[in-house]
């Protein structure tokens, strides 16, 4: 079993610091444990050896488990590391604070223990982080502080070099229903960092996307490579957090001086086909649309509404994300015709209007997903509940293969179709189309090595 | 820091289009040059930073304001004169490169002159560059279709921008000590670019 694997899927595990007090971060971190699903074994640490949650704790482990999970004083720390280590276990993730963070010192302890996990043959996450949150087949197994998880388990995983954003992903997930597979808080990395849990999450089969939130990349050659590796099977998302930080450093050229910090980092995003959010909305946007599916899709783009304005929102958003706007063919005009109102535009936006009648939809959708000019669609609803409507796209969405994103505005009978057939719901008629947008980015690019 | 003269930085390039220039040690040799030209000159001081600033660059110069101007600038510099062809340029770009301590060496390439960093419209890539990766990042550029041929106007030929690139990639591979590179401006006229200007900055 590799580290990550004991990680990510462990069959046994300990938690040192375990504590009978419910204010203690340790007993939040055992009741997790114990609480999210996991069906392995369970060894409570502790050095009174107390009972905790209806358990025995010893006061030191003894017998090897996959993964330790410590959260005890940082100045105990390097004892339950070595105390882990000594018996064999595989992994261990430190949550406590108080190391490299704090300055020379801390530095100085987070290489002592990396020293000693090594010489032992045992791996280390963190120290200061969140922990490991992972979808096994009995259920969630979560090894962090978090205690409210996502709600569905799905393709989503994330590394994070922020704990706090975990926070952030997991609302987003339950708020969007997207479904999870694994996060890992990697802290300080002193051990295990981000590049390695990449190249992990490559081949893991249960992750479909993967989210990356970076604030540095200790080796970022490594990185490009290992999610160059990642995008030829599956797209990976990155927000990367401090574009500002070395804008300001001195240079000597001009060329120094227009790098600021964030040239050589989107260089290296082009190059591993990642793809870059803007910013934490557009994040949660990209892993949302590519949680639906990572088929990729082409740049001719159909605009579905019954809403003017809106509508019209989402073609500027189209137009300024190098998207194109062809008009529907005359064979589909003709249909929409037959269907919907007169004064419905045949154009792009296709404005089938609030007046048809909800009969027409099933068909006049059809006619534009099936329309050869259009590679996907993105559907614009704002309040016009009615049935017909959201059947029609659930239906030609699925006959026709071709990725959609919507934006739907207090129609729940639209919304509800939408979501039952896995057509990602975004907050806005010009994220929808970002969402899109993201789709078209995962097409295979002439730069990409096959992996 | 060492930031090489202008003349040493484009030894250091190598083979990259520039204008036909000639580093002179004598007022006689630079009027010889200019004239084998047959037409304007741009006679730049040789060595000092910032030389622009320091008024060590004069241009559209003939012949006799070539000599008239020679021991003034030769002063200013190490003792000789950089003579160059005058380039009157359609538009200027800057191609350059740095150490980026995360990412290793990138290149650069991007809109040049007063513009460049006001607009900062400049792209990067990892050195060195892939085949094909140019072009996308170029695609990235705001300034795109000036380089696609603006109403009319031929585009940059990309087999010289790449010999370019490719020349600054090439020195911070091969040589740990480099940290920035700037070609700048490469003037553009009539599609093609060269590089007027050059620094290369070591550690």
């Amino acid at each position: 079993m590799s580290a990550l694997e004991a990680v990510f899927r462990p069959g046994s595990v300990a938690v040192y610091g375990a504590s009978r007090h419910p204010a203690k971060l340790g007993h939040v971190l055992l009741r997790n444990v114990l609480t999210g699903g996991f069906e392995g074994r369970v060894v409570a640490v502790n050095p009174s050896r107390e009972e905790v949650l209806g358990r025995r704790s010893v006061d030191r482990l003894g017998e090897p488990v996959d993964l330790a999970l410590i959260s005890v004083p940082a100045r105990a720390v390097p004892a339950a590391v070595e105390d882990a280590a000594r018996a064999g276990c595989r992994a261990a993730i430190v949550l406590s604070s108080g190391f490299g963070e704090t300055g020379p010192e801390g530095k100085w302890v987070e290489e002592r223990m990396r020293g000693l996990a090594r010489a032992a043959g045992m791996r280390l996450v963190g120290p200061n982080c969140m922990g490991v949150v992972s979808r096994l087949p009995g259920g969630w197994f979560n090894g962090s502080y978090f205690w409210r998880l996502p709600g569905a388990a799905g393709p989503v995983s994330l590394v994070s070099q922020s704990g706090a954003f975990g926070g952030m992903f997991f609302a987003e997930a339950r708020r969007r229903g997207l479904g999870v597979a694994r996060f890992l808080s990697v802290g300080n990395s002193a051990d295990v960092e981000l590049t390695e849990v990449l190249e992990w999450l490559a081949d893991d089969p249960a992750t479909g996307v993967v989210g990356v939130f970076a604030e540095g990349f200790r080796d970022g050659r490594r990185f490009v490579a290992a999610a160059e590796r990642c995008t030829a099977r599956k797209p990976v998302v990155v927000l990367k957090a401090g574009k500002q930080a070395a804008g300001a450093r001195a240079a000597a050229s001009h060329t120094g001086s227009l790098a600021g910090s964030h040239g050589a980092a989107r260089a290296a995003f082009r190059r591993a086909g990642v793809i870059e959010a803007v910013d934490s909305d557009h994040f949660f946007d990209l892993l949302s649309a590519l949680a639906a599916s990572t088929v990729p899709a082409g740049p001719s783009l159909a605009v579905l509404t019954i809403s003017g304005g809106p509508g019209v929102l989402a073609a500027d958003a189209a137009e300024r994300l190098g998207l194109r706007l062809p008009p529907p063919s005359e064979a589909t005009r003709a249909r929409i015709r037959e269907l919907a109102p007169p004064f419905a535009a045949g154009g792009n936006p296709v404005d089938l209007t609030p007046q048809c009648p909800p009969a027409g939809f099933p068909a006049a959708v059809r006619a534009v997903f099936e329309d050869p000019a259009y590679d996907g669609v993105v559907v614009i609803d704002c309040g016009l509940d009615v049935a017909e409507l959201g059947r029609g796209v659930a239906e030609a969405a699925a006959a026709t293969g071709k990725p959609v994103t919507a934006f739907v505005l207090e129609a729940p009978r639209v919304e509800e179709a939408l979501r039952a057939a896995g057509i990602p719901l975004l907050p806005s008629p010009e994220r929808a189309v970002a969402a899109y947008r993201a789709r078209v980015a995962v097409a295979p690019r002439p730069d990409r090595e096959a992996g | 820091m060492a930031a090489l003269s202008e003349w040493e930085s484009k030894l250091a390039l190598g083979d990259v289009p520039r204008p036909r220039e000639r580093l002179t040690a004598t007022a006689a040799e630079a009027v010889a040059f200019a004239r084998t030209l047959g037409g304007p000159v741009v006679a730049k001081a040789s060595g000092p930073v910032h030389k622009t600033e320091r008024g060590g660059v004069r241009t559209r110069l003939g012949p006799e304001g070539l000599a008239s101007v020679w021991e003034e600038l030769a002063a200013l510099g190490d003792g000789r004169v950089l003579v160059a062809e005058q380039v009157e340029a359609d538009y200027e770009l800057i191609v350059g490169g740095v150490r980026d301590p995360q990412f290793g060496p990138v290149v650069s390439v991007g809109l040049g002159g007063v513009a460049a960093e006001l607009l900062r419209d400049v792209t990067f890539l990892l050195a060195p560059p892939r085949p094909g990766e140019l072009e996308l990042a170029l695609a990235e550029l705001r300034c795109a279709p000036l380089l696609r041929g603006w109403r009319g106007a031929p585009p940059a030929d990309r087999a010289e921008l790449t010999r370019i690139v490719a020349a600054v990639s090439r020195l911070l591979e091969e040589d740990e000590e480099v940290v920035e590179v700037d070609c700048n401006p490469v003037m553009v006229r009539g599609g093609r670019p060269l590089v007027v200007d050059a620094l290369v900055v070591r550690r």
